[in-house]
């Protein structure tokens, strides 16, 4: 009898942990089978490489270039911009922050992480895009502030509460011996934080800044409502002027466009590669993590 | 430890440019505040131009102009483009938006602007340019004379034409009380007088535009309170699927917010449910009150990029 219960619930929780790997399963499969053949339509070459994006035009042209270096000119403004700030957000929260400060900061950053995204854009599109107009538009001729720094600094601040929380968890994980023996030592509190604590938390610090990366890459209502969303290619020094990233591009006309048609499958085929781009940062940093487990 | 330490000031540095940002920020949008936001009431009387605020005098005619469009398949941006004849040539720099609530206040914001949004959106945060000397209103949009303008259409193939069911519905639509919901945000273009109800029941179902959309929600509404025993179902997908799926009897009804081709209006019968103008909007501090239809679309298409471009 006891027996017989517990091979249901072991069946019971084996199915739970299949649904998470169907979903991603399907989730593959609809996309490679809607994505692919159009790609191959296009030219997987002329897709990927080709800078003009003219679906309605009477000669269409799908090229997805501009939106893969938007995605990325983007998500590495937000890192560079939100990452530094996020970490040391963290060390200050685990390792030095006052008890009355730590009791206010903490909801803080909760509800910052709870605040939905079209809230951000609209943040973004009044108070973001017309204060850099007005700060540099004169100065370097911008078509509008609706621009990659306007995404940057947005994203910087939208992938904070990801990388603040996971950071801190896991530099209040490490082990407070490792803390008390630097001290012991005769390390000041600041060097014992920096030299020990950190550098132990680093593969954790790491998975914070990976989830930071998949937030930002992936957030698509905030950014098309401040990044101006041209489908011309830039240059990561432009950044003062708009550009489309992969998950715009699918939003901006799916609402649209009529099912079946080529530019139906380029925009799913955009969904593709925005997909085997955030496979190839998990394995990459997964990659990295190991590497520094292994040292 | 170096390193650690540069990393620290950057930070700083960082943060402080950000709050700079915000409090300059802020004290835009309080000038801002003095436009107002009252909605300028409905379609029937949008705000002249000559009623705004007056432009400020620091306004820079060297800068360049901040173009906003909509994306690529929405129905203002369709019939904007094909009216004023800028095509598949627009401007490749203009900011893209993907809704009318987004252009206008973009536009509102940037001093520079210029975009575009349906006239039943219209409110005085932005300005309103006339076209030709001409100012967008239901009396030229009915008299033909504002040019930028699109019929809200609804269609039907010959066999569902025949439906009293469909017959019924369209007489509606085009009635008296039909046409009160039209001129509410919209255009009307005349109605046929009052509509009884005939007491029919079935099921209608009617997909299309999504500019229609709207429009048909309060149609569909007003139609079942007095014809309890109809039951309307409506979908989206654009005036292209409307179209389609009325030709080949998916729906009852098709809406388009675009002229019928040629070779559609063979197929079809059009009803117009309604007019919309587009109307080109700039910034209350803007100067500019006209332009001609040549000079929108030399600015859609980036021939011209600077305001001292544009002569009024």
């Amino acid at each position: 009898m006891v027996r017989a219960k517990e091979k249901v619930m072991r069946g019971v929780f084996f199915i739970a942990a299949l649904a998470s790997v169907l979903a991603v399963a399907l989730i593959c499969v609809f996309l490679f089978a809607q994505g692919l053949p159009p790609m191959l339509r296009i030219g997987v070459l002329d897709f990927l490489t080709g800078d003009r994006w003219r679906p309605t035009a009477a000669e269409p042209s799908f090229g997805i270039l501009p939106m893969i270096l938007g995605s990325v000119y983007i998500t590495g403004g937000a890192i560079i911009l939100g990452v530094p700030v996020g970490i040391l957000t963290a060390i200050f929260m685990a390792k030095m922050c006052p008890k009355p400060i730590y009791r206010f900061l903490k909801p803080a950053i909760n509800l910052m992480a709870g605040i939905p995204s079209v809230i951000y854009g609209f943040f973004g599109m009044m108070v973001l895009v017309p204060a850099i107009f007005e700060i540099f538009g004169e100065r370097f001729d911008m078509m509008s502030g609706n621009s990659m720094l306007a995404a940057s600094i947005l994203l910087g601040i939208m992938i904070l509460p990801t990388v603040i929380s996971i950071a801190e968890t896991n530099i209040r994980a490490v082990p407070r011996e490792l803390y008390e023996g630097a001290v012991a030592l005769g390390a000041s509190h600041e060097r014992a934080v920096f030299k020990v604590i950190l550098p132990a938390a680093r593969s954790g610090v790491l998975a914070a800044v990976v989830l930071g990366v998949g937030r930002a890459i992936g957030e698509t209502m905030a950014v098309r409502m401040v990044a101006g969303n041209q489908t011309v290619l830039r240059m990561p020094y432009e950044f003062f002027s708009g550009v489309r990233t992969l998950t715009s591009n699918i939003i901006l006309e799916m609402g649209y466009v009529e099912r079946e048609s080529l530019h139906f499958g380029a925009i799913v085929a955009t969904g593709v590669v925005l997909f085997v781009f955030i496979l190839i940062i998990n394995l990459l940093f997964s990659v990295l993590n190991q590497d520094k487990e292994a040292r | 430890m170096k390193t650690k330490r540069i990393i620290s000031i950057i930070t700083i540095l960082l943060a402080l440019c950000l709050s700079a940002g915000m409090l300059t920020a802020c004290n835009e949008s309080n000038d801002n505040g003095d436009n107002g936001n009252a909605p300028a009431g409905n379609g029937n009387n949008p705000a002249p131009p000559d009623n705004n605020p007056t432009p400020s005098d620091d306004f820079d005619s060297s800068r360049r102009i901040s173009v906003f469009t909509r994306e690529d398949g929405s129905g203002t941006r369709d019939a904007f483009i094909s009216i004023t004849g800028v095509g598949d040539d627009m401007y490749e720099e203009a900011v893209v938006l993907t809704a009318t609530s987004e252009i206008r206040t973009s536009v509102a914001g940037n001093p520079y602007a210029i975009g575009y949004v349906s006239l039943g959106s219209l409110n005085d945060t932005v300005k309103a340019l006339t076209i030709g000397g001409v100012t967008p209103s239901a009396e030229t949009i009915i008299d033909g004379s504002y040019a930028i303008q699109r019929p809200f259409l609804i269609v039907t193939n010959d066999e569902k034409d025949a439906d009293p069911l469909v017959q019924d519905f369209i007489a509606f639509a085009l009635s008296a009380q039909g046409q009160e919901h039209s001129s509410t945000n919209w255009t009307s273009a005349g109605n046929t007088g009052d509509y009884t109800p005939a007491g029919l029941s079935g099921t209608l179902k009617i997909g299309g535009s999504t500019s229609v959309d709207p429009l048909m929600a309060l149609l569909r509404a007003a139609y079942i309170e007095l014809n309890p025993n109809v039951n309307i179902e409506i979908s989206g997908g654009g005036s292209g699927t409307g179209i389609n799926e009325a030709t080949s009897s998916v729906i009852d009804i098709g809406m388009s917010s675009r002229n019928l081709r040629d070779t559609e209006k063979e197929a079809l019968n059009e009803y117009t449910v309604a007019l919309d103008g587009v109307v080109v909007i700039v910034n209350t501090d803007n100067p500019v009150t006209n332009m001609e239809i040549e000079t929108v679309k030399d600015i859609f298409t980036g021939e011209k990029t600077t305001w001292s471009q544009i002569n009024g």
